[in-house]
């Protein structure tokens, strides 16, 4: 028995301590159509590859179509992830699953059924896809009953229960009163602009208390699975600072666009690390490229500002590029080169770039890869709202 | 796009379903060309919103590169008084790229074979980017 159901997200399972506490109960809640199923497969799968026995109530999908869409993560032990078959009955065929639901008209059948499950298999996860199925379906008080019954069923049997729940029957205070049942709120929201469809996700605790990310941006990778992802995060800095060899240590795979030993275009790569994903695009330092900066410089999610720790006189210019990329984007400054003799005092850093508190300055040796990382992480952590 | 959609999503009708459909039907339309090999669409910042390029071919860095081709070339165009920018083409041994505005926004990159008649794909072009300029204004 662990005390954490880790949501399988390192970035944020490292945050919250291993996971969300168990035994809770999670509420995966959108008030658009938004993709919540994700999420609550990938929690699925993340306990049963730690060992861990689940139980998935579908409403939608048939035991077999579920089992095979799970496989989108890679292979996974079958015999822990247990399901209540609830779609067999709605098309008159027979189940060869050990739960099954008879007779979907009756919400105390439906109910016992899941109960039963969680009481005979005592899973440490528990999914209902999705409670709307049946707000949309049966009496509300009734619907409340059964729901907050569930939820003491799962505490019982130590299990953390989580519910994905599209509203569009329920107000504000059915909304309220279904958030104070639960332990942890996950609001899920998609949003188009010019094309790009982008998901994001955001965890509170409910009350008001504890956890309380940023709109986490994420995607999902075939085999890999949920990941947080930044579209855009940008690595700029004076010339000559280390910009290109900051990309090249963050990035396996990088092009870059350089002539004559300085990054004419732009450096791109990619990172794939702590359960992140990220695209990294490095300008150049000169001004006379700014017209590059220019064109990258839309939507960034975060900054990694790259300075020459030995140059106080860069350092007008630095402070010039991060008023050009806008001072509420989230920043870390790497003061580079540490190896080098004659480093300015991080407060001489802070002063001359005028830095809020809330900046973190990291030293960095770019050529050894030191301290990169760290720096991804606290702007990462900065992103995601969890410093 | 590497996430997958919810079929409940799609069932609902969401319409930010529906433009990916559109951009798509709008590539397709443009590939059933002669001498066009690959199309993208992507946005003057250099995040891809939807393609066909071959497998070995990243999307992504197709994306930036295109947004830096084209926004460097309309500096150009500008400082040496061209008036507005049209269209960037990269000629090279095997082909030619494309990358044409296609509204405010958006840029659409089209890869085509050295031998094509340019005039044909040029045309194609032209009524596909403004096709995606008005699927996008939706947006």
């Amino acid at each position: 028995m662990t005390d954490h159901t880790a949501t399988g997200i390192q970035i944020l399972d490292d945050k919250l301590g291993g996971g969300f506490t168990r035994p809770a109960a999670i509420l995966l809640f959108s008030d658009h159509p938004s993709e919540k199923r994700l999420f609550a497969e990938q929690f699925v799968i993340t306990g049963v590859r730690a060992g861990e026995r689940c139980l998935y109530v579908d409403f939608f999908r048939a035991p077999q179509l579920a089992r095979r869409e799970l496989t989108k993560f890679g292979a996974f032990d079958e015999r822990l992830a247990v399901f209540v078959d609830a779609t067999s009955a709605q098309l008159l065929i027979p189940s060869t699953e050990r739960y099954a639901i008879h007779e979907m008209g009756d919400l105390d059948h439906i109910m016992d059924t899941v109960e039963r499950a969680i009481r005979e298999t005592k899973p440490a996860r528990v999914v209902v896809d999705s409670m709307e199925f049946l707000a949309d379906r049966f009496p509300k008080d009734a619907v409340f009953r059964r729901w907050r019954q569930l939820l003491e069923v799962g505490k019982q049997e130590g299990a953390t229960v989580s519910y994905l729940f599209l509203n569009w029957t329920y107000g504000q205070t059915e909304v309220e009163r279904i958030e104070d049942m639960s332990d942890y709120v996950v609001e899920f929201q998609s949003r188009m602009r010019t094309g790009v469809l982008q998901h994001f996700l955001r965890i509170r605790h409910s009350g008001g208390e504890g956890v309380q990310t940023n709109w986490i941006p994420y995607t999902f990778k075939e085999l890999v699975g949920l990941t947080v992802y930044f579209p855009r995060i940008l690595v700029t800095g004076p010339f000559n600072a280390g910009k290109s060899t900051v990309v090249r240590a963050l990035c396996k795979d990088t092009v870059s666009v350089d002539r004559l030993g300085t990054t004419v275009a732009f450096d791109y790569g990619n990172i794939e690390v702590m359960g992140l994903e990220a695209e990294v695009f490095g300008t150049p330092g000169q001004e006379r490229f700014d017209f590059v900066f220019q064109i990258f410089a839309r939507e960034v999610n975060g900054i990694l500002l790259v300075i020459d720790g030995t140059r106080a006189e860069d350092l007008v210019r630095a402070k010039q590029i991060r008023e050009l990329a806008g001072r509420n984007v989230p920043t870390v400054v790497l003061a580079n080169k540490a190896d080098l003799p004659g480093q300015l005092s991080p407060d001489e850093i802070r002063s001359r770039l005028d830095l809020g508190a809330e900046v973190p300055v990291v030293r960095t040796i770019a050529t050894e890869g030191q301290g990169i990382t760290e720096a991804l992480r606290l702007l990462a952590e900065m992103i995601l709202g969890l410093r | 796009m590497t996430i997958q959609t919810d079929e409940r999503t799609t069932r609902e009708g969401d319409a930010p379903l529906g433009v990916r459909a559109q951009l798509q039907s709008a590539i397709e339309d443009l590939r059933r060309l002669a001498d066009i090999i690959a199309v993208a669409i992507a946005r003057r910042d250099g995040l891809v919103i939807a393609h066909d390029l071959p497998k070995d071919v990243d999307p992504k860095r197709t994306a930036a590169m295109t947004a830096a081709i084209v926004g460097t070339s309309e500096l150009a165009a500008r400082e040496l008084g061209q008036g507005r920018f049209l269209q960037a083409i990269v000629d090279s041994e095997y082909g030619k790229m494309l990358s044409t505005g296609a509204g405010e926004e958006a840029l659409l990159v089209t890869l085509v074979r050295p031998e094509a008649n340019m005039g044909l794909v040029l045309l194609g072009v032209e009524r596909a980017a403004a096709r995606i300029a008005a699927i996008l204004s939706g947006t």
